[in-house]
């Protein structure tokens, strides 16, 4: 729909976003501050998705990781007493010793990946509706080669029993009383 | 990226005089943005008015009537009211998280907002993925009240956040299942695709579709939607005689209101969006009679809508006002206890339903 260039400009605003908040998830100095930038960090992850037409994966990585496992953080978090009075000392030779094997990283990155000449290409060329909700569904359900019948019901089966098993914990623990 | 979708006749238009992608997709946006807002923030006041009238005319009394007839211009002047107030944050509260917290809640209805399909051409997204998305964006309003009640640095707002916490998190599992339930009768999750699958007579509403399945589904996703609205009866999270208002025991001006609008966008939104999955969205409510529905298809469609949208506000007020307020346990209980398990009885004869009959 854009061109390159457009698509280019916000390829780099949502990655700055991305790698500021996930340098202020680790630098922060109260853990719900880190827990609040973790969740637009993931928020940015989930844009990319979006620009590479992945719709059904943005949406699982905001419901998963944003809306469940960082509010679970959160509320354990809550949960947890005094928090804000005492804050996590951060020694300095540890954080330095993080900084050099992150900065190690991204050097190690940028040396072997870069070169790559089919990495560079901006846009992969999936079409729209290669990886939509129904696509995926069609896929995952699928009883041929391709289909993953037999996993995505093991899966559903499990869900079902965790869910079975909180009904069942929470009816065991009123009958103690 | 997402296209935009703004199948109305405008986006076209504005996309024909102006050759320049980028920018007519910028302008498009823009009015979308403006649409949404107006929609939004021109019901609030609306609402907090009827709000106000319903209860006190349930209890007996005449509610607002000094200003403007019969108290109209009441909210306009607490709208000003808390808008000119200056804002603050307590001692000891974290500044950046406390005023981070009303614009993270207020940001969930809006988002919402954009999948409700109001007409034929008045949808601001057609995504495929629409309920999954609703369901997703849920998650932020209760961060929001998370975040606000431990800013606050107050035992009242910490102790009503995480009630509100723990009761969001438990009904948001029924509420998804219920709109899976109708995810699946309609097979689609695009909330457009679950209008048109009701279109036909008043019969043809998923409502009345299935029978008595349709109508449990209804009732459960009206008492679900009621506890993530935080509404009364299930408004534990501000219960204001054990917890002085709850999570935003410490705001004013504002940053008050910007949570007083998220809850109220929330009641517009989880209208609407019982609206389109059980009560056959923007299409009027036909009988069957000839004469009759002739002059009913007369009426343009988002009139029925934000009528079908103003019929469930004011069945959740009634129910608000009527109701009396279940202990925290009980709430838990009823949830994990009953409705759960409920809902996955109904997903389960939903599914014989469409296998059998279709």
């Amino acid at each position: 729909m854009f061109p390159l260039e457009t698509v280019d400009i916000f390829f780099y605003i949502v990655s700055t976003i991305i790698i500021v908040t996930a340098i202020l998830t680790v630098t922060a100095k109260n853990v719900l501050q880190s827990a609040i930038f973790l969740i637009f960090s993931f928020i940015g992850t989930a844009v990319f998705y979006l620009m590479l037409h992945a719709e059904f994966n943005a949406i699982a990585q905001v419901m998963i990781y944003a809306g469940g496992v960082v509010i679970f953080v959160v509320f354990t978090i809550l949960l947890t007493s005094r928090l804000g009075e005492t804050s996590l000392p951060i020694k300095i030779p540890r954080s330095f010793i993080a900084a050099v094997i992150s900065l190690s990283l991204v050097f190690v990155m940028w040396r072997f990946l870069l070169p790559d000449a089919s990495l560079i290409r901006t846009l992969p060329g999936a079409n729209s509706d290669f990886a939509s909700l129904e696509s995926i569904a069609i896929r995952l359900l699928g009883i041929d080669a391709n289909g993953f019948v037999i996993a995505f019901e093991l899966i559903s089966v499990l869900l079902l029993v965790t869910l079975i098993c909180s009904i069942t914990i929470a009816r065991k623990s009123k009958e103690n009383k | 990226m997402i296209d935009p979708v703004i199948s109305h006749p405008l986006g076209d238009f504005i996309r024909e005089i102006i050759p320049i992608p980028e920018i007519s997709f910028l302008i498009n946006a823009l009015i979308s943005i403006i649409a949404i807002c107006a929609v939004a923030i021109g019901t609030a006041p609306i609402l907090i008015y009827m709000e106000r009238k319903i209860c006190a005319h349930i209890q007996c009394r005449l509610g607002p009537m000094r200003l403007g007839f019969h108290g109209t211009l009441q909210t306009i002047a607490d709208v000003m009211k808390l808008l000119f107030k200056e804002v603050y944050a307590p001692k000891g509260a974290d500044k950046f998280l406390f005023y981070l917290a009303p614009m993270i809640s207020l940001t969930a209805p809006f988002l919402a907002l954009t999948m409700i399909p109001f007409d034929h051409n008045l949808q601001v997204a057609n995504l495929s993925v629409g309920i999954p998305f609703i369901i997703a964006v849920n998650g932020f309003g209760i961060l929001g009240i998370l975040i606000g009640g431990w800013a606050s640095n107050n035992k009242y707002s910490l102790l009503g956040s995480l009630r509100s916490g723990a009761q969001m998190i438990s009904y948001e599992i029924s509420f998804a299942l219920v709109l899976l339930f109708v995810v699946m009768v309609s097979g689609s999750a695009n909330l457009m695709d679950i209008t048109q699958s009701q279109s036909g007579t008043i019969l043809d509403w998923w409502i009345f579709k299935i029978p008595v399945l349709g109508f449990i589904a209804f009732i459960m996703f009206f008492i679900s939607s009621t506890a993530e609205l935080n509404r009364a009866p299930f408004d534990i999270a501000e219960a204001e005689q054990e917890l002085t208002g709850g999570y935003h025991t410490e705001y004013n001006g504002t940053a008050f209101a910007m949570f007083y609008l998220a809850e109220y966008i929330n009641l517009v939104t989880t209208s609407s969006l019982a609206t389109t999955c059980f009560l056959g969205g923007f299409y009027p409510p036909l009988i069957g009679i000839e004469s009759i529905d002739t002059l009913l298809l007369k009426v343009p469609g988002f009139i029925w809508f934000a009528g079908k949208v103003f019929f469930m506000i004011s069945a959740y007020m009634v129910v608000r006002w009527t109701f009396v307020r279940p202990r925290v346990d009980q709430l838990m209980d009823f949830e994990w206890k009953f409705l759960l398990p409920a809902n996955l009885l109904l997903l389960a004869l939903g599914a014989t339903y469409i296998a059998i009959i279709g």
